[in-house]
């Protein structure tokens, strides 16, 4: 799945960059061609999305989601449907031009090697970034017209994100002005629950449990980690009663959770050390697949991978289960952002662009995006109940269940804890299975936190403390090899030296 | 009728201009990086900051240590091998070459996964010998490199020496040791010097098996990855200047055709 990125596509990431800024030069004269070759009054959009990270069509017959409202089916790609919808609604052709990146610094590489683009979709605290280096174009007002029909993202993204998206923001610019919401998600912990309790998955000390010894896995990834070690170290605090029931414990955890301070990255770099030598491994995209053959016991994953794992495993009759930590859960966005470098002076590009994240923001296809990727939209659907009824399709308790459960959705889909028309009834196993990932409870998004984007020099001291966990220290060279080492030198040495005697003695 | 002129140089311009495209100009990019800062002005900072910092150093040592076993773990599989194949009568020799071969044709992260299935088996849970893992995935990997040159060296081996040997009163072992060895010394270089540097760096092989500690290709990604283009072409950098360094310590030692006096001179 996107967030993950594809394995090799980091494998290959410092070559392929290369690559990219020696081809990109050599092919410029091929896109001139091909600009004069489109047609006058086509508008071509840039897209680069996560890999993974949008309908592709194709389904087969028997996947319909058959709501009550009617059917839903991938047919086309999702692209393929914009381009027609656009031409169909405005009269206007355009062509997509997609491409995909596999981590949020690939993407921000890729921009500023001269890749241009139109529309990307980072994560926050990369369009935090984006925006603070001034690299973005602000989206129009138009956008946010809620009595334009064709407007689906402001009529239907959900009260609690926009919230977020509003309230949140970087030098005084609010992130809503430049970003429109795509999937979000929670962090927390897939495991066998054959083998590890709920309550020893219920917090990020699991990593350093010496019980689950090489058996559990991590993401390789500095801000995961870093987040994930916080949330360890600070776990007395965080779970005491003083702090959970403070008044302004929702700043407060944020503030604790994006600690940055210098006794900090040092207290996360000796924890990160520990947990290197107690998990089974720091991967990019194995996790899922070892998980579901049974290599590990437990996965550090994100929300959206964590139900594919529990997906994938249950067509093997293997039952997975997921917990969010009670320490904290890192709670992320992915949002559509649109670049100065290709849409600024271009309002036919914007306007493409910004119906491109309402087209994706269309109920039915917010239906098909999520059946497809697995992860959770920001999109409620406002008087559109379809995103609600595919939720009750997916999750909704059969008649005959017995053991079954009221689960309240209210806070995202109106805005309102209470809301007594958002109540799902599902089977009680859900809590900690799919549903909980991907719609989290009341609860989890009580002690969830954002993780804001650090400044550039606190950001290099932290990437050090990365590379510092994962190097081998020199220190550490035990003294017998320095003996070996030492003896092997002097002897290789003598024997050049002896070679270099003889060939003088044997006049060459 | 006028004849094409079309002289011989000429082959090599698609090369020459492959060479300056993208490798002459890449190299110069990355000595820009390397010795200048995130301003754009010179700096040495990066090359001091590589041979100051513990953890670099160890990095550089964990990536000899791994390459250094690999080879000779390579070299002692490989040997006796490619001397049996070599100088064995058996008639379908090229069917067993073949043999050793045929992995290279497979791709890579197949084999390698494979691998990791297959040590799972033995080792039960793969994580707790992250070394022994790193050393076995790049022997795996590299084996053929070693066998292919040896194999070569030893085969094209003038017989009448051993015979000649054999005639002074030698028996087969020191005949092995005075003749043989030392003559396919050439093939032992080009062999060493395809498995050890390639080892250094393959970190592909070591995230593939679970170990996480970074060897000298995942920290140049590690630093680009971080934005950090300067650090991560500096040891880049240094990585080849290590490749020179060897292959002029080992300069003439290679099989040229020649090898009977230098190869034999150095042992």
């Amino acid at each position: 799945m996107s967030r993950a990125g594809n394995s090799m596509s980091n494998y290959m990431r410092g070559g392929a960059l290369l690559l990219t800024a020696a081809v990109s030069a050599s092919c410029m004269s091929a896109v001139n061609v091909r600009a004069a070759e489109k047609k006058a009054d086509e508008v071509v959009l840039r897209i680069c999305n996560w890999e993974e990270y949008i309908d592709l069509g194709d389904w087969d017959e028997e996947e319909t989601i058959d709501l009550e409202s009617g059917d839903i089916i991938g047919v086309n790609p999702m692209i393929e449907d914009f381009e027609e919808w656009y031409r169909d609604t405005y009269g206007i052709d355009v062509r997509v031009e997609y491409s995909t990146f596999g981590t949020n610094e690939d993407l921000y590489n890729m921009l500023t090697l001269g890749d241009v683009y139109d529309l990307v979709c980072p994560s926050e605290y990369m369009f935090m970034k984006l925006i603070s280096e001034d690299m973005l174009v602000p989206l129009s007002d138009g956008f946010f017209d809620p009595s334009d029909e064709n407007n689906y993202y402001i009529n239907g993204v959900s009260p609690y994100i926009k919230d977020i998206f509003d309230s949140h923001d970087i030098n005084g610019k609010a992130w809503s002005s430049y970003a429109a919401g795509y999937m979000w998600g929670i962090t927390g912990i897939v495991y066998n629950p054959d083998e590890v309790t709920h309550e020893e998955a219920s917090t990020w000390r699991i990593l350093d449990n010496p019980d689950f010894r090489r058996q559990i896995t991590i993401k390789d990834n500095v801000r995961d980690s870093y987040f994930v070690a916080i949330g360890a170290l600070k776990s007395d605090l965080l779970t005491s009663d003083a702090f959970v029931q403070a008044e302004d414990y929702k700043e407060r955890l944020e503030d604790e959770m994006n600690d940055v301070s210098p006794e900090m990255i040092q207290k996360v770099q000796d924890y990160l050390q520990d947990v290197k030598d107690n998990a089974y491994s720091f991967e990019t995209d194995s996790g899922k697949a070892d998980m579901i053959t049974g290599k590990v016991l437990a996965n550090y994953q994100w929300s959206g991978d964590a139900v594919y794992t529990m997906d994938q495993a249950e067509e093997d009759d293997y039952y997975l289960n997921f917990a969010v930590p009670k320490e904290s859960t890192n709670i992320y966005f992915d949002g559509w952002v649109m670049l100065r470098s290709g849409v600024e002076g271009h309002p036919e590009k914007q306007h493409a662009a910004e119906a491109f994240i309402n087209f994706c923001s269309r109920p039915d296809n917010v239906v098909r995006n999520m059946y497809y990727i697995g992860y959770t939209s920001v999109i409620a659907g406002g008087e559109d109940d379809r995103v609600f009824e595919y939720l009750d399709w997916t999750y909704g308790a059969e008649e005959d269940e017995e053991e079954v459960t009221e689960y309240p959705v209210g806070y995202f889909f109106s805005g309102d804890a209470e809301d007594e028309d958002y109540v799902l009834t599902v089977p009680e196993e859900q809590l900690t299975r799919q549903l909980g990932a991907q719609y989290p409870s009341q609860e989890t998004i009580a002690r969830s936190s954002i993780m804001v984007y650090f400044d550039p020099q606190i950001n290099d001291d932290i990437n050090q403390m990365w590379i510092n966990v994962r190097c081998f220290n020199i220190h550490d060279v035990p003294p017998a090899v320095w003996v070996f080492v030492i003896a092997a030198a002097v002897l290789l040495a003598a024997l050049y030296v002896r070679n270099r005697q003889k060939q003088k003695l044997y006049g060459n | 009728m006028r004849t094409l002129k079309f002289s011989r140089k000429s082959l090599g311009i698609p090369y020459a201009v492959f060479l300056v495209l993208f490798v002459a100009l890449p190299l110069l990019v990355l000595v820009y990086y390397a010795f200048t800062n995130g301003q754009g002005q010179f700096s040495l900072a990066n090359l001091t900051g590589f041979f100051t910092d513990p953890n670099t150093l160890g990095t550089l040592c964990y990536s000899f240590a791994i390459a250094f076993v690999t080879t000779a773990v390579c070299l002692l599989l490989a040997y006796p091998a490619a001397y049996f194949l070599a100088t064995s009568n058996i008639r379908q020799k090229h069917v067993l070459l073949l043999l050793f071969i045929m992995p290279m044709w497979i791709n890579f992260s197949l084999r390698i996964t494979a691998l990791k299935e297959i040590l799972t088996l033995i080792e039960g849970n793969l994580a707790l010998y992250p070394f022994f893992n790193a050393v076995a995935g790049m022997t795996y990997d590299f084996l053929p490199f070693m066998i292919l040159p040896i194999y070569n060296t030893i085969s094209r081996l003038d017989g009448s020496l051993i015979e000649a040997a054999k005639d002074l009163g030698a028996n087969d072992l020191s005949a092995f040791i005075k003749i043989t060895l030392p003559l396919s010394v050439p093939g032992i270089v080009s062999g060493v010097s395809m498995v050890f540097l390639p080892a250094m760096t393959n970190y592909v092989v070591l995230d593939m098996l679970y170990n996480s500690t970074y060897i000298m290709g995942s920290l140049i990604g590690s630093y680009f990855s971080a934005y950090n283009w300067h650090g991560g072409s500096m040891i880049a950098l240094i990585l080849l200047a290590i490749i020179i360094l060897f292959t002029l310590l080992t300069r003439g030692m290679e099989d040229d055709g020649n090898t009977a006096k230098v190869g034999g001179a150095l042992l």
